[in-house]
């Protein structure tokens, strides 16, 4: 009785210890599979962009949030890409495509300026 | 130096867009201000002059509201692009189109009360300590876009 016990215990051990590595295996290809990470953020607060200048690879999405209590935008120099006025805690996001690098500035306040690197 | 020549250089200062509205919108607001100041004086010591001041520092006030409100709807096109206000620049729009018609109905009074030759009503100062406030808070929040009014 006692040795049934045993081997059932054990063989739930291996049955969980099993599940636990396919488990590993599975997420390790799933991340494997997937593109890498690729998201920045910037900051817009006390009218300034942080960081100001973002270094980034192609695919990469950049995301503003304004943090501030005023409303700003984000516009690139050549118009590439142009938000809508954010008020506080609103966001907006640009995926890069191209190298290049990209300036951008706020509508409401042209003196807050920033620069996107995409390598 | 550069900045300082870029800042005197007319065709800088006269194709910035919006910068104009900005500095603009100092004349109506300081004369209006001063406007309802000599009113509020000539009315206590009973000065004549103290009155004429206060129609023509109005009056200047009253016209000077035209190109505020005309560089202000012109920075909305030309900055955001005429795209949907909300919050702080909604509030700033309605309450500048309002200040510019309580300063001219303001000087209007007046202009009425001169015609006929007769004097201001004694209510009057309740229409200008409303517009002054409204002109106030309108200026409050315009500086608090500006950045100016940030702590």
């Amino acid at each position: 009785m006692r040795r049934r016990v045993c081997s059932f215990v054990l063989m739930a051990i291996g049955i969980a210890a099993m599940t636990f590595m396919g488990g590993g295996r599975r997420s390790l290809v799933a991340s494997a599979g997937q593109p890498p990470a690729s998201n920045m953020e910037v900051k817009i607060d006390n009218f300034s962009f942080g960081p100001a200048t973002v270094t980034v690879a192609a695919g990469t999405t950049v995301t503003w949030t304004n943090r501030d209590d005023i409303p700003h935008t984000v516009v690139s120099d050549d118009k590439v890409f142009k938000s809508k006025v954010m008020d506080t805690d609103e966001t907006f996001s640009y995926t890069f495509a191209k190298p290049g690098t990209y300036s951008y500035f706020c509508s409401v306040h042209p003196k807050m300026t920033g620069k996107v690197v995409v390598q | 130096m550069i900045g300082v020549a870029k800042a005197l250089d007319p065709q800088t200062a006269l194709l910035a867009k919006h910068a104009q509205h900005v500095v603009l919108v100092h004349f109506p607001i300081a004369l209006f201000l001063t406007g309802v100041a000599f009113d509020w004086a000539g009315r206590w010591t009973r000065r004549k002059a103290l009155g004429e001041a206060a129609y023509y520092n109005l009056l200047v006030a009253a016209a000077s509201t035209l190109p505020v409100l005309v560089t202000g709807l012109l920075a909305w096109q030309f900055q955001l692009e005429g795209q949907r206000l909300k919050g702080i620049l909604l509030l700033h729009l309605v309450l500048g189109f309002t200040s510019s018609v309580l300063i001219c109905a303001v000087w209007w009074v007046h202009f009425r009360a001169r015609r006929q030759g007769a004097a201001v009503s004694d209510y009057l100062w309740m229409l200008e300590a409303a517009a002054v406030a409204i002109v106030g808070l309108t200026g409050h929040l315009g500086g608090f876009l500006a950045g100016v009014n940030v702590g």
